[in-house]
């Protein structure tokens, strides 16, 4: 599997979407490599009324179709993917609108280089915020 | 990890380190949980058997029809596997919209040997009682290993039993948490969803 760096036969036109997805809520956020010019971006209130759907793997689909359609009619037709959780101390498993999210862009007819997951990894960190008696509810 | 990477150049992987005493477990008998993952999901896995890390990568490129979020899956079964699941188990997590979390005890109670085993302790509860109850009401596969407990479920159930594990791991009485639960399984059958949060 020591497979070379794909050999470009056209043109491609770089990306990165950056997916965060937390239990919460997802944002799709396309930009340019730098990662300093935003393309598009969308997240999932924007496709759902409740706030209780917008991890929802339906508005992950639905806002990473948005975004695509934005970035390919801006001229992206290969995109990197990072995806990203809330991280920290906070949690460090992407929200349940990835997966969608995800599946969406590969659909969608652009070429996928890398996929990696940047989540924020402390060596050390603060404490948790919730206090010594934690949550009540 | 230096010769990983400059192996793979181009390609997508994920690297993940499980105990060594599980390493036999993800292989199974003449490897037929590996050779199980690969098939169902479309990855590769390669298993360093001294130290325990294992690298996931597609069978085939996304260009030629790998779905990348079989990644995603790949690595949370191998994870699970790594934090004490059955092979049976772990393999929930193929489905859609069944999710792994894993809570490090530590975080919460510190480093010390005693309270570690204490707090581990009233997680399970005699004979298994608090983990059953746990994973009954809120229909979830609960694992505790080491110093860490994973969940297996779908997304809301999964959060349900994550804060009834916190709860205990502060202190929270036991009878309070099967409340909390007996609540939750009742919210979770009347239909309404209740708000995640």
């Amino acid at each position: 599997m020591t497979e070379q760096v794909e050999k470009p036969q056209k043109q491609f036109k770089w990306g990165v979407v950056h997916i965060y997805s937390s239990y919460n809520n997802i944002i799709v956020h396309v930009t340019d490599l730098t990662g300093a010019e935003t393309i598009a971006r969308a997240s999932g209130g924007m496709f759902v009324d409740a706030g209780r759907l917008e991890p929802t793997p339906y508005a992950g689909m639905r806002a990473a179709a948005y975004v695509m359609e934005a970035a390919k009619a801006a001229g992206i037709n290969a995109v990197h993917i990072l995806v990203r959780a809330p991280g920290g101390v906070k949690s460090r498993t992407p929200g349940p609108a990835t997966q969608a999210a995800i599946r969406t862009i590969a659909r969608s007819g652009v070429t996928i280089g890398r996929i990696e997951d940047v989540t924020p990894i402390p060596h050390d960190s603060v404490r948790k915020k919730g206090g010594r008696r934690g949550r009540r509810v | 990890m230096a010769p990983i990477a400059e192996r793979r150049i181009g390609m997508t992987t994920f690297v993940v380190n499980i105990p060594l005493e599980r390493v036999g477990v993800l292989i199974g008998e003449k490897g037929t949980v590996k050779n199980e993952i690969e098939k169902r999901l479309g990855v590769t896995l390669s298993i360093d058997s001294r130290d325990g890390s294992v690298i996931i990568d597609l069978a085939k490129p996304v260009s030629e029809g790998g779905d990348p979020a079989s990644l995603f899956k790949a690595r949370d079964v191998v994870t699970a596997i790594g934090r004490g699941f059955s092979p049976e188990r772990a393999f929930k997590l193929f489905d859609d919209g069944v999710f792994l979390s894993v809570i490090d005890i530590s975080d919460y109670v510190g480093r010390s040997h005693n309270s570690l085993t204490r707090v581990k302790a009233r997680l399970i509860g005699t004979g298994g009682k608090t983990r059953r109850i746990i994973s009954e009401n809120c229909h979830v596969d609960i694992s505790i290993y080491g110093d860490t407990v994973a969940i297996i479920g779908e997304h809301r159930d999964v959060q349900a039993a994550e804060e009834a594990v916190l709860a205990l791991v502060r202190g929270a009485p036991h009878g309070a948490v099967y409340r909390m639960v007996d609540e939750y399984a009742r919210m979770r059958k009347a239909g309404g969803p209740p708000i995640p949060r």
